[in-house]
């Protein structure tokens, strides 16, 4: 459970809100009764941080976490009864960070000692979520024995995926605590915590620096990556494009300039774009979200810029003047007529 | 010449305080400017319009075009140039007060000018908007300057100025039959012994009928001109004029328009609207008619009127009316419950802007308790109104003391 836990909190740490994130923990060790500390869960034999603390927001839990529902989340077909916060709600800007970890195998996941998932139904999934348009990218990352082979059988475009060893390879855990009584947290995604803690939300590190890191001999694995559906290369997607949730602004020049006149510019060309990195933990999503800069003043320049609102004076600032000195003659006139008036009248 | 050193003293005060370092709490609060009056959006409007973007389009800037040809052209919008500007409008119009009251009085000076001046430069509901720099100021020194010229018999200048000050605030054409009516008679205390209007219909129609044609002449010149300034464009009618009739900003003020209509569904909003203008008009015929006698009396009632029921008032509206209360002595022995209205003045003038800090600053209060303190101060505006219309009404009425009857002349 901490390998969940320490991907949440990273992943929430980096700028992803609860209510992109979807967590989905089978198992509840914090509250176990043999638990020695009870409502606790650490990552390190140290004990140095409990990642259960108080403000984790645990999307399905215990006998929830079931492969029905979990294929579920991720096409979104979902009973009209599930709430906001158990559903995926990602369009296709969303960029989607699938993370799973547990007992598994050749090809499959197991749920819940009863059941499994297999690689080709995730794979499926995935192709229903990109026919419908659920996502732009997805990283899926996997921490369990044999856990390449849960990636070899996807078919879908933009999907990059790691695994923590190779077909035929065990994973194994990182320490043992002994007041607790068993491991930690397992090694491959303790190597990956440990090169997160070194990102903050503005790190342009790619996710190539992270696959870099990547030693079989401290894993004690062969980790794998899967990269021929990913249509950027790696070099360039930043490892907060999938666990940050970090916007991107574009500063342009103002829109006013006294000295020309107004470019016929549409609305579009003006309009900051950002993007929007959602990130998963379990399974979680970021609906990509262009944030509102514009406030009612702003909204007016556009639609100026964008010719909407006839402009008074296009010629610029010679006719604004002239305008404003003639009507102030005007007035000016008045006076002197009125003037004139009482004194003859006096 | 004991006044003019007075005049001097108050005015150079008055300048002193102006520049002042004035506090945000001050500069930016509701009760001192409205959106029509605020000098921020004064800034706004004359930085566009200086940038060639006409500030009508958006719904911040809502003064007169006039006051946009005014600070680009003749004076710049500087604070320091401000602070001069408005000092100096507000000795004007302490000085048409002093001309008022001189004319009123039949003397060419009198002990109390320097009362008068200073009822006027020294009123804290007055003196306030004007650190503000808020433009209600310049309105009001607009129709003091106006009735000053009404009772001197300068009817073109009169009509001049009243124009003006319809472009700087629609409501003030409630004011126009009353100056008008004051400029065919004169604007001596006839309190004590109403007669009627010294004019029939016939004549009052052949008096008034040329005057009314001047101000459509000069308010057709004056609109000419604010249409120029905009580029032929007549979009500033609807945001100027428009604001009274439509309530599009419902900024808190120390009226008693913009909470109602918070509240108003938008399917009755159009009735409502028209109540609330209708019933700003229906004042002018009934005081008009009942105080012809003395119609400064009645121009008097009619500030008293706009301040409790104008759409956007500030705190310079009610001054107004208690400024120019200083006008009529002869009165003060009728009030019925002066130190009441008083007392309710001062109650609202320290709720308002307590509670007002309390809804938006603190966030411990909500905007009932800001309600309920204009419905204080609009409590407080409308006793003085009835005292005083009780009071001029009451004058005329001799009072019995055995045999006789004491009247007042």
């Amino acid at each position: 459970m901490s390998n969940t836990l320490g991907m949440y909190r990273t992943v929430k740490r980096l700028g992803i809100p609860d209510s992109n994130i979807i967590l989905m923990l089978a198992d509840d060790t914090a509250c176990n009764p043999r638990n020695k500390f009870p409502g606790c869960v650490y990552s390190n034999a140290a004990r140095n941080l409990d990642l259960y603390g108080d403000n984790i927001e645990v999307d399905y839990r215990g006998y929830e976490v079931t492969v029905e529902n979990f294929i579920r989340v991720l096409t979104g077909r979902v009973d009209p009864s599930v709430p906001r916060s158990k559903r995926l709600l990602t369009d296709d800007r969303s960029n989607i960070f699938v993370y799973m970890t547990g007992h598994g195998g050749n090809e499959f996941l197991k749920f819940q000692d009863n059941e499994e998932i297999s690689a080709f139904d995730i794979a499926d999934a995935f192709e229903q979520m990109w026919q419908k348009r659920r996502y732009n990218e997805i990283l899926f990352m996997i921490d369990t024995c044999q856990a390449n082979g849960m990636y070899s059988k996807f078919y879908s475009p933009n999907i990059l995926a790691t695994g923590s060893s190779e077909v035929g390879q065990n994973s194994y855990s990182y320490e043992n605590d002994n007041d607790i009584g068993v491991a930690v947290i397992d090694s491959f995604t303790h190597h990956i915590l440990q090169f997160m803690e070194g990102i903050d939300k503005t790190s342009q590190k790619t996710m190539q620096d992270l696959f870099d890191v990547f030693d079989p001999v401290k894993i004690h694995s062969t980790p794998g990556v899967r990269s021929d559906l990913f249509h950027r290369p790696l070099s360039q997607t930043l490892v907060t494009d999938f666990f940050g949730g970090v916007s991107q602004a574009e500063v342009f020049l103002p829109l006013i300039d006294t000295k020309t006149s107004m470019p016929p510019n549409g609305l579009d060309s003006k309009q900051p774009r950002a993007q929007d990195d959602p990130q998963d933990d379990a399974v979680d999503d970021d609906s990509g979200v262009f944030p509102s800069i514009r406030g009612s003043y702003d909204a007016d320049l556009l639609a100026l810029s964008s010719g909407k609102i006839s402009l008074s004076s296009q010629d610029g600032m010679p006719a604004r003047g002239a305008r404003a000195w003639t009507s102030i003659a005007l007035v000016g006139a008045l006076v002197v007529w009125v003037g004139i008036r009482t004194r003859a009248k006096r | 010449m004991d006044f003019h050193y007075t005049f001097s003293a108050l005015v150079a005060a008055r300048a002193l305080l102006a520049f002042a370092p004035l506090p945000d709490a001050l500069k930016y609060s509701q009760q001192l400017s409205s959106p029509l009056t605020s000098y921020a959006r004064l800034k706004e409007g004359v930085y566009l319009f200086s940038h060639g973007i006409d500030p009508y389009s958006g719904g911040l800037f809502r003064h007169s075009p006039l006051l946009l040809s005014a600070f680009t052209t003749l004076l710049p919008l500087k604070d320091p140039i401000s602070k001069l500007l408005w000092t100096a409008c507000d000795a004007a119009a302490a000085w048409s007060l002093v001309k008022i009251w001189r004319l009123r009085q039949r003397v060419g000076k009198s002990s109390r000018d320097g009362l008068i001046a200073a009822l006027y430069l020294l009123n804290p509901y007055l003196f306030l908007p004007s650190l503000a720099l808020s433009t209600s100021s310049l309105e009001n020194t607009a129709l003091l300057v106006a009735v000053a010229f009404a009772c001197e018999r300068r009817s073109s200048a009169s009509i001049l100025l009243l124009a003006i000050l319809t472009h700087l605030s629609f409501s003030s054409i409630i004011y126009i039959l009353p100056i008008f009516l004051l400029l065919t008679s004169s604007p001596v205390s006839n309190l004590a012994s109403p007669r009627p209007f010294a004019l029939d219909f016939k004549g009052l129609r052949k008096a008034v009928l040329p005057l009314v044609g001047e101000y459509f002449a000069y308010t057709t010149v004056l609109t000419a001109a604010s249409t120029l300034v905009c580029g032929g464009s007549r979009a500033w009618v609807e945001k100027t004029w428009g604001s009274f009739f439509l309530l599009p900003d419902l900024t808190p003020n120390p009226g008693l328009w913009w909470y109602f209509f918070t509240e108003m569904f938008d399917h009755f909003r159009p009735f409502f609207l028209m109540v609330f203008s209708l019933h700003l008009l229906i004042y002018v015929l009934p005081i008009t008619i009942k105080f012809q006698h003395d119609l400064l009396y009645a121009t008097f009632l009619m500030a008293g009127v706009s301040a409790t029921f104008k759409p956007y008032p500030t705190l310079s509206d009610p001054g107004l009316f208690l400024s120019l209360w200083s006008l009529f002595p002869e009165t003060y022995s009728y009030l019925r419950h002066p130190i009441v209205t008083a007392l309710i003045h001062l109650h609202g003038s320290l709720l308002l802007p307590l509670f007002n800090h309390l809804w938006l600053a603190t966030g411990t209060g909500n905007a009932n308790f800001f309600y309920a303190s204009t419905l204080v101060f609009g409590i407080a505006n409308g006793a003085g109104l009835i005292d005083a219309i009780w009071a001029g009404l009451a004058t005329a009425i001799p009072v019995k003391d055995g045999d006789w009857d004491v009247g007042q002349e």
